[in-house]
């Protein structure tokens, strides 16, 4: 017995090459996946973070739908209020103004995608009572109210949700290394805001986008979507500028990889926030890469030049607001074409 | 046991250093597009010698394309849009700022012989934006579009003049821009005293145009040469005055190079050279047998330089090519432009750079 124990120690100590291959790939695998883990923690992080979020619409009488927001069929069409918003210093967090409301409607069968721009001006009933502009949505009830204010006046039917803040914008353009454009006309304004990342938020700077092919980045961008003091049609103009823009970012973004992502997180680090789950936004993706730009439908409800009551909306002063007051009765059927 | 020790503490550094590995190569794994940075242009090599030089802007800083090789020249600042005068001996550019900008007089290598405008004021609204220089045939003349006059929240460009060698309070304005649409640029002061100049305009559904006018004389009404549909923008005329080669989008996010015959104050049928991509800022070389120009090269969306020598561009009989003025002709817009017969094929003489792409570049 004796002279059996150093001999089990021996074979004991020895380690079958099999078991030693085995437990070297799987301590690989670990390590690997540790390190995905950490490239892609940002990623879920800000999935948990931003995306999903809920929204509790309250029932309406003339869209009226249970809460919370039904999804709409995996494959399905469905639309997306897309939400763009002033520097929220000036305003208590969560209760900002509501610079920017596209609606986009994307049909993943036929690739088709339509985008509508809701005048941030116009005069409607909110959701949460009393009528205002209807940017003043988003700060008296959040996205809830933004979503029922806009499902109410519109009679459309809305999915999803995604917001996004001014400085997200430009870091995410940035990150996107800018984005190519066509200006239209120059872009000049002498009472652009002046509040980003400076003390004093109510000043005012000079701008001037100049017009023809070039690359932007992120500054340039949001100043050539958010001016709109010399355009002739002033909230109307920079509504077809934002959808300009935004199918430019499309383009950009159809080149991203997986890799990318914790970079855009980072870009978006609380300027975005969405009620689309991680899997729908992956989907998204997916889907938007796939878009030809010539399937994209573009509206715009501009005002009427002068008096005349055939287009979507006129301007005029309420309570010393200047306001754009809608036109239903040719806002609605475009609505509902494009929004069925 | 020792052994199974030794070997446990070894694998932990490897394992440690496999999920580093993991870690950085997922990195390198980022869409070369988003990665891509563009270069300071005298850290590149042009990958085609263009004949004569080049002026062109990155970032504001201007740069000098000769024989291959870029140098900058200018001091620092936001230099954009050179222009030469025609005796190729010195150029205006503009040197932008915060709240205004100001044209220069430079030599050609960069120097600054004499500050031209005065735009900076010290209430925000007094200043004024100046760009688009351009010096007219006989060398007297600076043209350029200046916000001027302003009108609260009107700011709009307006196409002025003045001496060469006078002072600004010489300048007189020679157009009257449409309101709220950012106005009148690109001037082209023509030999006989009229001038070449793009319009915008914008109508009810948002859709904005932009349209060539000639001018006979100053504050003149001034006729479209181009048609609304068409938006053509970016004027350049041929050294000997008979072509001018534009852009025009027809209101696409895509842009097609054109040319037409120019007689001095109408066009006739335009070529379509190129077509289908964010072409932009064409100008001619001094023989006026090519053009550059400036596109994307990938899709990291950076613009490059790019060379274009031109087929036979024999004026059609619409229009018979004469590069003096007739006072007496009838401008009138253009017919539709026609594909060219055998397509150029671009030569890409920048890489890894991001040219300024509203600076059209000066070649002489």
């Amino acid at each position: 017995m004796a002279g059996q124990g150093p001999a089990r120690r021996r074979r004991a100590s020895r380690v079958h090459p099999v078991r030693l291959t085995v437990l070297t790939v799987i301590c690989l695998l670990l390590s690997g996946l540790a390190g995905a883990a950490a490239y892609f923690f940002p990623v879920v992080v800000a999935g948990v973070g931003q995306t999903g979020q809920t929204v509790v619409v309250p029932p309406s009488s003339s869209a009226g739908r249970a809460s919370p927001t039904p999804s709409a069929p995996p494959g399905g069409p469905f639309t997306v209020l897309l939400l763009g918003s002033d520097d929220d210093s000036k305003f208590k967090s969560d209760h900002v103004l509501t610079q920017s409301m596209i609606l986009v409607r994307v049909e993943p069968a036929t690739k088709h995608v339509t985008m509508l721009s809701i005048p941030r001006d116009l005069w409607v009933p909110l959701s949460t009572g009393g009528s205002a502009k209807v940017d003043a949505a988003y700060s008296y009830g959040g996205a809830a109210a933004a979503i029922a204010t806009v499902e109410r006046n519109f009679h459309v039917h809305i999915d999803e949700y995604a917001w996004i803040g001014l400085k997200g914008l430009i870091k995410l353009i940035d990150r996107l290394g800018g984005i190519d454009i066509f200006v239209t006309n120059p872009v000049l304004d002498d009472f652009y805001p002046n509040d980003i990342d400076v003390k004093y938020i109510y000043g005012y700077k000079r701008v001037a986008v100049l017009p023809g092919a070039q690359h932007l980045n992120g500054a340039t961008a949001l100043e050539y979507v958010r001016s709109r003091h010399n355009d002739i049609n002033g909230d109307f103009g920079r509504s077809a500028r934002q959808q300009q823009v935004l199918l430019a970012i499309k383009a950009k973004t159809s080149t991203l990889t997986a890799a990318d992502l914790p970079d855009i997180v980072d870009a978006l680090k609380g300027e975005f926030k969405t009620s689309m789950g991680l899997d729908r936004v992956r989907s998204l993706l997916g889907v938007a890469a796939a878009f030809d730009l010539a399937n994209v439908k573009q509206v715009v409800l501009y005002a009427c030049p002068s008096g005349c009551y055939t287009s979507y909306s006129n301007g005029a002063q309420y309570g010393g607001q200047s306001v754009v007051v809608p036109h239903w009765n040719q806002i609605l059927p475009v609505v509902k074409a494009n929004f069925p | 046991m020792i052994a199974r020790r030794i070997a446990a503490i070894l694998f932990l550094p490897m394992m440690f250093a496999f999920g580093s590995g993991v870690y950085l190569y997922l990195g390198t794994m980022k869409s070369k597009v988003v990665k891509e940075r563009a270069q300071l242009p005298t850290v590149t090599k042009p990958r085609f010698v263009l004949p004569g030089t080049v002026l062109v802007v990155q970032e504001g800083r201007l740069f000098k394309l000769n024989a291959g090789s870029f140098t900058e020249i200018g001091p620092p600042g936001a230099w954009s849009q050179p222009a030469l005068t025609p005796d190729h001996t010195k150029l205006i550019a503009v040197s932008r700022s915060g709240f205004y900008s100001d044209l220069y007089l430079l030599d050609l290598d960069g120097h600054v012989i004499k500050r031209l405008t005065k735009n900076d004021a010290r209430i925000i609204d007094a200043n004024h934006w100046v760009f688009y220089p351009h010096v007219s045939p006989d060398g007297a003349t600076l043209t350029y579009s200046l916000d001027s006059p302003k009108y609260g929240f009107q700011v709009d460009l307006a196409v002025w003049s003045m001496p060469l060698n006078g002072t600004q309070a010489q300048a007189r304005r020679r157009t009257t821009p449409n309101g709220h649409t950012g106005g009148d640029v690109s001037p082209i002061p023509l030999a006989g005293g009229g001038l070449l100049f793009v319009r915008h305009s914008i109508d009810p559904s948002t859709a904005a145009y932009s349209q060539i006018y000639y001018q006979s004389r100053p504050l003149a009404v001034p006729t479209p040469l181009t048609s609304e549909a068409d938006d053509c923008s970016q004027p350049a005329l041929s050294p000997d005055g008979t072509q001018l080669a534009m852009i025009c989008t027809g209101g696409k996010q895509t842009a097609k190079v054109e040319v037409a015959p120019f007689t001095g104050s109408a066009l006739g049928p335009a070529k379509v050279l190129l077509d289908g991509r964010l072409y932009a800022a064409p100008a001619w070389s001094p023989d006026g047998k090519a053009l550059a120009y400036f596109a994307p090269a990938g899709a990291a969306g950076h613009f490059q330089l790019w060379y274009l020598a031109l087929p036979d561009l024999a004026p059609s009989a619409s229009a018979s090519a004469s590069a003096t003025p007739s006072a007496g002709a009838t401008p009138s817009v253009r017919a539709s432009p026609s594909p060219a017969p055998t397509p150029p094929v671009p030569i890409q003489v920048t890489q890894g750079v991001d040219l300024s792409a509203t600076s059209p570049p000066a070649w002489f």
